[in-house]
């Protein structure tokens, strides 16, 4: 890292003075990414505590199969606060991790997942039938933000009807609201789940996610206690929401910004999964979690030290063209993704292929109502950006069919 | 050709299994079946059997040209 470019996007050195939640990387994102893959394989921060950041698809596939090196004990913000609530399983290392991936994991395999495929179209359709006939939307809030709970609440993590409106309202404050609104809207949610919890725990149990957890797994031999239950929950919950959600997003954006690749795609629907791996790769709503080192280790020549903090570019390493020709590219043709949008490692997203569903009835039910859109003329996407990556709004147009 | 999956770096992605179902299976709780095992792959199912392993996020997937 000899080189310090000026870069006339920003007044940053994205090299040496990195900063995940700089509004440069937020706006030049691709840009930023691109350059950090080509010339800067570990970048540093001095950012709060400071941490380092990994880049390269094979170091970011390295790091994250090495659990016992690079610890996720320490949660996957970079620079938490004070006091924070863990999210489990992904703030923990084997073996308790893995006991709990284990009872969860059945509910999220394809197989499980494959059954929700009929509840999702129906539910994606309805919410096209809200303003498919307008001519216009703002799909983010219009669809994407609603389509992933909607779906999760009435299958794999099943919510009571009634309790629904408000659930929905509190994490949507939570993920998208106002910054200042986002705390006591979390707190919310936080006592609802552990009220909801409790009360299933004095139920007849139903087979479902929600019994698996109140059963809790081995800790060191000793039961889960209450609040890991009551965090594992939150984990389940929001690893499925603003996430898809950004996801969905920027799918619909792709296609609205390539009415090449839209139209291909409508005349060859079996490449929709292919789109589905190209969003993902080019679009991921978590761009680096982070992780603690935990014996001195030298990666791409940059010694880090136990006790370092560091994030594992996901977003950079999937543009990597050492893993992925032409990586700029969303081509729904290619042989060769290898995208880390769900993690590398004991971590991989526990969602994903119930990602992958929502977003391929997302593509599909969506091409089918409204073949022919583009972006509302004047208006671009703004983005909310860090550790994670948000689409804040997608305004579309189109004329509607008669 | 034969295949295998590498039981300790198999994550469940389900690349391999979504690309070349005629070779790769899944398991309960979404990993790639079977594991630690060579796998014979019948020659129509090869190109899509070498796109399924270099799909893999974890490199978990060896392949042995005959």
């Amino acid at each position: 890292m000899t080189e310090t470019p000026a870069r006339p996007t920003t007044g940053r050195d994205m090299h040496t003075d990195f900063d995940i939640e700089d509004v440069s990387l937020a706006e030049n994102f691709e840009e930023v990414l691109d350059d950090l893959v080509a010339r800067c394989p570990v970048a540093h921060s001095t950012v709060g505590k400071g941490y380092y950041v990994v880049n390269k698809h094979a170091d970011v596939r390295r790091v994250g199969q090495d659990w016992r090196t690079f610890s996720s004990a320490d949660g996957w913000l970079l620079n938490p606060p004070e006091v924070t609530i863990p999210i489990l399983p992904e703030d923990l290392d084997p073996p308790y991790h893995d006991t709990w991936r284990r009872v969860l994991n059945p509910f999220f395999a394809p197989g499980n997942v494959s059954k929700v495929e009929d509840l999702a179209r129906t539910y994606a359709r309805q919410l096209l039938d809200g303003f498919a006939d307008k001519g216009e939307c703002e799909f983010v809030a219009d669809f994407a933000s609603q389509l992933p709970g909607l779906i999760l609440f009435n299958s794999i993590v099943p919510i009571p009807d009634e309790d629904l409106p408000q659930l929905f309202n509190d994490i949507d404050t939570y993920s998208f609201g106002p910054l200042d609104d986002r705390i006591p809207a979390f707190g919310r949610v936080y006592e609802y789940l552990n009220d909801f919890l409790k009360a299933r725990a004095e139920q007849e149990p139903k087979g479902d996610v929600i019994d698996v957890i109140n059963a809790g797994v081995d800790k060191d031999g000793e039961p889960s206690p209450w609040e890991d239950k009551v965090h594992t929950l939150l984990d389940v919950i929001f690893g499925g929401l603003a996430t898809t959600t950004h996801a969905m997003a920027g799918a619909i954006y792709h296609l609205a910004t390539h009415p090449e690749i839209r139209r291909d795609l409508a005349a060859h629907p079996e490449l929709v999964p292919n789109a589905v791996e190209e969003t993902a790769r080019l679009y991921p709503p978590v761009v680096a979690p982070a992780r603690t080192v935990k014996a001195d280790v030298e990666i791409a020549g940059v010694q880090l030290k136990a006790g370092d903090r560091l994030a594992l570019n996901y977003a950079a390493a999937s543009r990597d063209p050492d893993a992925c020709a032409n990586p700029g590219e969303f081509d729904i043709r290619r042989t060769d993704v290898v995208q880390s949008a769900f993690g590398v490692g004991v971590h991989r997203c526990l969602g994903a292929h119930l990602a992958r569903l929502e977003l391929r009835v997302t593509i599909e039910e969506f091409l089918a109502r409204i073949p022919e859109f583009e972006l509302e003329p004047g208006t671009t996407p703004s983005y909310e950006s860090a550790q994670l990556r948000t689409m804040k709004n997608l305004h579309l147009r189109w004329t509607p069919s008669a | 050709m034969k295949v295998k999956v590498d039981g300790a770096l198999c994550t469940g992605h389900g690349r391999c299994y979504s690309l070349a179902p005629e070779v790769f299976d899944v398991d309960d709780e979404g990993y790639s079946e079977p594991r630690d095992t060579m796998i014979d792959v019948p020659e129509e199912h090869e190109e899509a059997t070498r796109h399924g392993a270099r799909a893999c996020p974890e490199g978990a997937i060896s392949v042995v040209e005959s």
